[in-house]
């Protein structure tokens, strides 16, 4: 597009050279180097207003004859400043050194041009003088030469004001030499900025006193405009752009202030519509003679206000900022759209949208022109933007448009446009200048197709510049018009992807709006509601309830009601599925319709077993969410999961609503809430509290503690009550009843690290009088029991394998049981216990043999802190007995016996063989029980005793009991005396019950009179050990055995004579030597090579004789050696102890050495002593008597 | 004269984008879509302007301490675009909250300087709302982003950060009328 030529005016510079040289065929190639020397670059300029420096980068000047100007008329309008030449030129030829030609031929010509030249006002000029200096001629004398140039002669002659007008070229250098020219070029600019300098001061004080007399009578705003325009245009011929805005964008504001004054007599109406107004090319300033129109005061508001416009958004381009300028064009079309509703009435109808739908696409269309003619950068986003900002509000028309139309349903988003309703009651003829609104109006086919391409023109101009959310929108309104026009499967399809767009942001609104719009177009389309229809579904009512139903963004239903009816059809339609069968659940998790919170503790059900849990359920929606069911999951400490539930028959109401949940089964303990469900027949809304962990905002982990209940069926695990060292070991596993009769229930035993064998599981003899009928089944899976009353406990051994290596063992029970109370109710209850593998005592022995006896000493002792009873030990002979071989124990009298782990107990048993050695193994029993054990079960007695005459009060008794077990356990002050009268004195502790207070000091006091019984009562643990009789070879009893003295007479009495110190007395040793406890029977026969010593007691006794010596031994033989003692002190003491050590058999090698029979020796005469009396004689005794 | 600035939204937005309050100042709810629409897309032009603003940190950093690009930073976008019948202006604050502007379409001068006092009345009542230390109880456990508070503010629950905005809106329409 063209603009005016006036707006195009280029800065002049006029040119002339005398006749003569015009006429030379050299001033067509001085001026095509002059003509190549422009445009000029890099101009400074300095507005005289401002300090800043502005730069133009490139001027074109245009370079005109100094004859063709002609002296017009000087117009009243003003017009650009650059319509007159800025700056003249006069070029003329002439040798530096020839001042004579000078004077003679050009003098004169300068001098006229000069005259006419400088009365111009606001105009500079400029002589150039070209010279070709011949070397040939170059003047000798320098210094004299100089003064006589003929540029010096210029300059005196016309340098005037100070100012250089003369610039001297020299020809020969070269014409294409830029340096050659740079001073020319320089003063050209120099000159010309002069000019305009002049110029435009001139003009803007001008424009300044015009604007000063605003408020004077006979002021014309367009005379002014005029005016200030031309400053504008002026400096767009100087390529200052940013300058030439500011003059439009003061006017501009100036109008406004004019117009809110309504001071508007200087314009004609607001609108005169001319036929084709409406589809005109907004920013084209030539397609009506505006100036023309403001100078004549005719001009419309409308079309001054594009025709200023159209100016700066020219100038915006120029500069590069389309974006600016499409703004810029947005802005106005929306404000001056709303000023034309004013007179709306007098417009054709709709006039105002197509003008607007044709404006923005013809600003699109011209900003692509300048894009082309100014080459501007289109890399930068916002062009793009831009332009489709303009776009969308073409778009946005079509709406209003199509509505007016009918092609359109007057509902959102098509309302979204305007917020006025629609205005046309008649249906109008519409018709525009615009022949494809007109198609479009009459074609609802060409009216979707323009609107389409249209809208989709928009969003690829936004996704290129990178507006993401603006094409998320208008794929949005696509959608909604392709559901309008029935192509509702590719709406859906939008609608279902576009909240995923919205919902990262938490922009629920629009993700919100999106699913209803979903949900809409899912109705419509008449389609299944399948399984994508119940996840639309429960999308939307996500959204809707994150708006808490306020901000709700629907349109034309009452909320509730809809709300109601998607989940009638959720309700529906997921019955409808489960019909279908389709097999799975449709879990969502973490839907915040219903949110669950929980009490923190538990209560138990008192008369059955399990707990009730208090749950409150939201319900964030506006109505009842049918739900059949409620779960609620914790998980314990070992990972254990307790589930309560609930069942609901009529729905969640809106709001809150408690429940209470039962759990069946009774598990003690703190609990993690893990997660909660809310089953709707097949739909599962579902919540994990532990994964919220992780997400901000998440609450904090909810903790339940659920009451211990005693009255609950328990299984309890110990140690079997039979060890039986060396054999399968067994746990006992202890079933209590509490307050259920139990119809049937199966328990099953498991265990990390070990197996269990169910099968060979039995009851615990003796402890269940077959006679209450309790049928017991061992199977490979579990035990089986049947019929158990309530209150009972039964106890059976489970074989398990070896778990030695481990000093506990973790042991995991399940127990699925029918009450008799509840048959249809199952429960399952799952124990997780530890076994203590480690036996609590052990067991050590010490054998002495004498002859045929042997003597063993057990030393019983605790391995842990605990003490422990011990009511008896036996040592067994084998089933059958063996032959020959009696057992006597130490005492005949049973008491308990205590070990603490201080104090081991020792049993000793006597062994008589008569046979020889025993080969087969004893067995050592020993019943034992753990204090604690013991204790409990006398409070256990007592404590029935007491309650007795309260048959009912099972509960009561447990807590007694656990109370007065508390108590003991607090203090261990009572352990001594219990230990040895029996009485139990239970620390005091608080009470708070009347109740149990009662039965509290009552039982402390039956306890404190309790006494350890007289033979031992209660169950008994018992352990058997394998007990081996160990063998010896040779077992030798020595004896010394004092004969004489040789000054006693001899006495046949036997009695030993007085034995007096340093007296030698003679002695036999003797060495009894017996085999029987041989390894074999042939030991009999053998002969074993034996040494004794007699020890020194070197103060007590000299020994005299063989003191040392070997001798054979056979079995039951006895070997006399006379020795001779000397007592060297009187008093009593024992006789020297005799060793009798095996000399290793010759010939007979084990394991590489010599084989030494094994021996035992023992001192008969160990425990004798003998007098030894003193020598007699006298004694002398001295006693200082002091210094006397 | 009718006023000439009329609000007809105003948004906050987080600086993560989150939507903290879109509050309209239309009876007809209908067109509440439109505002939330428009905060939405405007974050688009916001990101737009801020390439250029964080460019322009970076100049004044190297040219002035730290402290001072603080200062030196504008906060006030200016008109983002127009769309329909609506004017939008975007207003940033130096911890990223976009408070967003939609202004009734009017053939009137709009002056920035009022826009901006708008802004900065409504930047301070996000201000004086957010620092409500009751905002955090609800979020206890994550004090490491305040993202949660932020957002806590738009919530229905707390009434007074709404109050604060109607108010403003109150203040500027009635303004208007009296001068």
């Amino acid at each position: 597009m063209a603009a005016p030529a006036d707006f195009l005016q280029k800065p002049i510079i006029t040119y002339t050279a005398p006749p003569t040289f015009i006429a030379s065929p050299n001033w067509h190639k001085v001026l095509a180097t002059i003509s190549a020397q422009l445009p000029l670059r890099n101009i400074h300029w300095k507005p005289v207003s401002q300090t800043t420096l502005r730069t133009i980068q490139e001027l074109d000047v245009n370079l005109v004859p100094f004859e063709s100007l002609r002296d017009e008329l000087t117009s009243q309008v003003p017009v650009t400043l650059l319509e007159k030449p800025l700056l003249h030129i006069f070029v003329f030829h002439c040798e530096d050194s020839d001042v004579e030609a000078y004077r003679n031929l050009h003098k004169r010509f300068i001098k006229d041009w000069q005259m006419s030249v400088s009365n111009r006002k606001n105009q500079d000029w400029l002589i150039l003088h070209i010279i070709r200096p011949d070397p040939s001629k170059m003047p000798t004398g320098k210094l004299f030469a100089i003064k006589n140039s003929v540029l010096d002669k210029l300059r005196t002659d016309f340098n005037l004001d100070k100012r250089e007008h003369c610039v001297q070229l020299n020809w020969n250098i070269g014409n294409d030499n830029p340096q050659v020219w740079a001073e020319f070029v320089n003063k050209l600019k120099e000159g010309l900025l002069y000019a305009f300098d002049l110029a435009i001061s001139q003009r803007q004080e001008e424009v300044k006193r015009s604007e000063n007399q605003q408020s004077m009578p006979g002021w014309n705003f367009c005379t002014f405009f005029i005016l200030k325009e031309s400053l504008a245009s002026s400096f767009e011929g100087m390529n200052l752009l940013e300058e030439a805005l500011v003059p439009y964008d003061e006017l501009e504001a100036l109008f406004q202030r004019v117009s809110r004054e309504k001071n508007m007599s200087w314009f004609g109406n607001l609108i005169q519509p001319e036929h084709n107004d409406d589809s005109q090319p907004l920013l084209s300033v030539n397609k009506k003679k505006y100036r023309e129109m403001i100078l004549a005061n005719s001009i419309s508001v409308f079309d001054f206000r594009i025709y200023l416009l159209s100016r700066q958004c020219q100038l915006l381009a120029k500069m590069g900022l389309i974006h600016e300028a499409t703004t810029k064009v947005g802005f106005f079309l929306g404000t001056l759209g709303k000023r034309l509703r004013d007179v709306e009435a007098s417009l054709p109808p709709l006039f105002i949208e197509a003008w607007a739908y044709s404006s923005a696409l013809s600003t699109v269309e011209q900003c692509n022109a300048w894009v082309k003619e100014y080459k501007i950068d289109t890399s930068k986003p916002s062009t793009n933007a831009g332009k489709a900002e303009l776009l969308d509000i073409a778009r946005s028309q079509l709406d209003i448009i199509g509505i007016e139309a009918s092609h359109l349903p007057p509902i959102p988003p098509f309302t979204s446009s305007t917020s006025w309703t629609s205005r046309l009651s008649s249906v109008a003829k519409l018709s525009f200048s615009n022949e494809t609104l007109n198609v479009a109006v009459g074609n609802r086919q060409a009216f979707n197709e323009l609107y389409v391409a249209l809208t989709n023109r928009a969003i690829d101009l936004y996704a290129k510049s990178g507006r993401r959310k603006f094409a998320l929108k208008l794929h949005g309104t696509l959608a909604a018009f392709e559901c309008n026009r029935g192509n509702l499967s590719a709406a859906l399809n939008t609608f279902i992807s576009l909240p995923a767009h919205y919902s990262p942001y938490l922009w629920n609104s629009l993700e919100g709006f999106m699913l209803s719009r979903a949900v809409h177009t899912h109705e419509q389309l008449d389609k299944p509601q399948d399984t994508e229809w119940v996840h639309i579904v429960l999308a939307f009512l996500k959204s809707y309830v994150d708006h808490r139903g306020e901000e709700m963004l629907m349109y034309d239903v009452d909320a509730t009601e809809y709300v109601a009816r998607l989940v009638d059809s959720l309700r529906s339609s997921v019955e409808q599925l489960e019909a279908a069968q389709t097999p799975l659940d449709l879990p969502h998790p973490d839907h915040p319709a219903l949110t669950v919170s929980v009490a923190d503790s538990a209560n138990l059900a008192e008369t059955r077993d399990g707990s009730y849990l208090e749950a409150t359920i939201t319900n964030h929606l506006p109505v009842t969410f049918p739900t059949e069911e409620i779960n609620v999951s914790l998980s314990g400490r070992e990972s254990e999961k307790v589930k309560f539930n609930a069942s609901i028959s009529d729905g969640l109401p809106p709001g809150h609503s408690h429940f209470t949940l039962y759990c069946k089964t009774s598990a003690p303990g703190t609990f993690l809430l893990e997660s909660s469900e809310i089953r709707s027949s097949h739909l599962v809304l579902s919540t994990n509290y532990r994964k919220a962990f992780s997400k901000p905002s998440s609450r904090s982990t909810t903790l339940i503690r659920i009451p211990s209940d005693p009255l609950a069926l328990d299984v309890r695990i110990s140690q079997s009550s039979r060890i039986v060292l060396g054999s399968p070991q067994s746990l006992m596993a202890v079933l209590s009843t509490g307050r259920n009769q139990v119809r049937k229930a199966i328990v099953r035993l498991s265990s990390p690290s070990a197996t269990f064998r169910c099968r060979e599981a039995c009851l615990e003899e003796g402890m269940f009088p077959t006679n209450i009928g309790v049928s017991f089944e061992a199977t490979k899976d579990g035990v089986t029991l049947e019929d158990i009353p309530d209150g009972s406990e039964i106890s059976f051994m489970a074989p398990h394998s070896d778990a030695s290596a481990l000093t506990a063992m973790k042991v995991n029970i399940e127990v699925d049981y029918v009450t008799v109370q509840e048959p249809d109710v199952s429960r399952t209850a799952r124990f997780s216990r530890v076994l203590i593998t480690t036996l609590p005592l052990s067991v050590n022995v010490e054998d002495f043999f004498r002859g045929t006896r042997l003597i063993s000493k057990f030393t019983v002792s605790t391995t842990s802190h605990q003490h422990i009873r011990i009511s008896d030990a036996r040592l067994d002979l084998p089933n059958d007995g063996v032959e020959g071989v009696t057992v006597e124990r130490s005492s005949s009298k049973r008491r308990i016996i205590t070990v603490t782990p201080h104090q081991p107990a020792n049993f000793l048993f006597a062994l008589n063989s008569t046979k020889g050695p025993v080969r087969e193994s004893l067995n050592l029993s020993i019943k034992y029980r753990m204090l604690r054990e013991e204790v409990e079960s006398v409070i256990q007695k007592e404590v029935g005793k007491l309650l007795e005459d309260y048959p009912d009060n099972l509960k009561q008794k447990i807590v007694l009991i656990s109370k007065l077990v508390d108590a003991l356990e607090s203090d261990a002050g009572w352990v001594d005396m219990y230990g040895i009268t029996g009485e139990l004195l239970v620390p005091d502790l608080h009470v708070e019950d009347g109740d149990l207070a009662m039965a509290w000091t009552m039982a402390r006091k039956r306890l404190a009179e309790h006494r350890h019984p007289e033979s031992p009562e209660g169950s008994w643990r018992e352990i058997q050990i394998p007990v081996d009789v160990p063998f010896m070879n040779i077992v030798a009893a020595a004896r010394l055995r004092v004969v004489s003295t040789p000054f006693a007479s001899a006495s046949s009495s036997g009695e030993l004579p007085s034995l007096y110190a340093g007296q030698p007395i003679s002695a036999d040793l003797l060495i009894h030597t017996t085999f029987h406890w041989g390894l074999s029977p042939s030991e009999h026969q053998k002969q074993y090579l034996l040494r004794f010593n007699i020890e020194e007691m070197v103060r007590e006794w000299l020994v005299s004789g063989p003191k040392r010596g070997d001798f054979i031994a056979t079995d039951n033989a006895m070997h006399i050696v006379p020795i001779t003692l000397i007592a060297l002190h009187h008093g009593e003491f024992l006789l020297p102890k005799i060793t009798v050590s095996a000399l290793p058999i010759s010939g007979t090698l084990t394991m590489g050495s010599l084989a030494v029979p094994s021996i035992e020796t023992y001192q008969v005469h160990g425990a004798e002593k003998v007098l030894i009396l003193p020598r007699g004689g006298r004694s002398t005794f001295v006693i200082s008597m002091g210094p006397g | 004269m009718p006023p000439s600035l009329k609000l007809n939204a105003v948004a906050f937005v987080s600086p993560q984008n989150h939507p903290i309050l879109i509050r309209t100042f239309n009876n007809q709810d209908e067109h509440a879509i439109k505002y939330h629409y428009i905060a939405h897309t405007s974050l688009d032009v916001i990101e737009e302007r801020g390439e250029f603003s964080i460019r322009r940190i970076i100049c004044v950093q190297l040219i002035f301490s730290v402290a001072a690009a603080g200062k030196a930073f504008e906060c006030y976008l200016g008109l983002l675009f127009t769309m329909e019948d609506v004017a939008v202006y975007g207003y940033i604050t130096p911890l990223k909250v976009k408070i967003i502007l939609a202004l009734a379409l009017s053939d009137a001068v709009v002056k920035d300087a009022e826009i901006i006092t708008i802004f900065k009345a409504l930047h301070m009542a996000y201000y004086s709302s957010v620092s409500n230390p009751f905002l955090k109880l609800e979020t206890v456990g994550d004090s490491s982003s305040d993202q949660a508070t932020i957002l806590a503010v738009g919530s229905p629950k707390w009434k007074l950060f709404r109050r604060r905005v109607d108010d403003i809106n109150w203040a500027v329409g009635n303004l208007n009328s009296l001068t």
